[in-house]
């Protein structure tokens, strides 16, 4: 096991990069809102979900975090009548994508939280570290 | 004293990663979030007439110098799902904990210096 202000660095990192996956995932979900399918009847773009999974590090001695999958969201289409787009059916029917801006929105202000607590965790262990030195340098 | 002081930064270090490791896992299913065992429980065991070995170089009863024993601080499941703002009160616990050590450690080394000094 390595020294523990180390590990907790790279555990706060591997947070870091999760929460930061997780951003980039509500972004492409938001930015793809009204994305619907080229074809006549076709299927639009699904809401992406992010899976988080724990994984224990031999080298650590700690738990750090991963992002496992990036998922589909398997809930039904919204149906808009809308004859004059593309992909609308023979009723005039188009499935829009199953994105709700505001679950993304909560989905990526709960992202932010996490990334700036995992951020703080970085910035204690430093601060720890630097007083340690600091004994040395003037104690 | 200064032994104290230090086994109590280490385990201070310690607890920090692993209320990190619940904080990069609050969005994780499943987890549980983990701590560390009281600093307490640690004192209540090796302070009292208990002789101790404190140092690797002490020898064993058996005459021989064992390897290192650092503590192995005990980490424990709490049952709970992690709170983030509990979490982030008890790094700060942590913090000024650690500070303290600090301060203690550079105190008594200023009166070791103090009272080492040779005249004006």
């Amino acid at each position: 096991m390595i020294d523990p202000l180390r590990a907790a660095a790279s555990i706060a990192g591997s947070g870091l990069t999760a929460q930061s996956t997780r951003v980039r995932v509500v972004s492409e979900n938001l930015a793809n809102a009204q994305s619907t399918g080229r074809t006549p009847g076709s299927d639009p773009y699904r809401r992406k979900t992010v899976i988080f999974s724990s994984e224990f590090d031999r080298q650590l001695g700690a738990a750090t975090v991963s992002v496992k999958s990036v998922g589909q969201d398997e809930s039904p289409f919204a149906v808009t009548h809308d004859p004059s787009n593309p992909a609308a059916d023979a009723d005039g029917n188009v499935k829009m994508p199953n994105v709700n801006m505001l679950i993304e929105m909560a989905d990526l202000r709960e992202a932010s939280r996490s990334y700036e607590a995992d951020l703080r965790m970085v910035k204690q262990a430093r601060a720890m570290a630097t007083m340690m030195l600091d004994l040395l340098r003037n104690g | 004293m200064l032994t104290l002081a230090a086994e109590h930064a280490r385990w201070a270090t310690v607890r920090q990663a692993v209320i990190t490791g619940n904080i990069a896992n609050a969005n994780t299913p499943g987890y549980v979030a983990l701590d560390v065992e009281p600093f307490s429980a640690v004192l209540a065991e090796t302070s009292g007439a208990k002789m101790a070995r404190t140092s690797p170089a002490h020898l064993t009863v058996n005459g021989t110098a064992a390897d290192d024993d650092q503590r192995i601080w005990q980490v424990k499941e709490t049952g709970a799902p992690v709170e983030l703002d509990q979490q982030l009160m008890a790094a700060d616990d942590v913090n000024r904990g650690f500070a303290l050590d600090n301060a203690i450690v550079r105190a008594f080394h200023r009166m070791l210096m103090a009272s080492t000094r040779t005249g004006p």
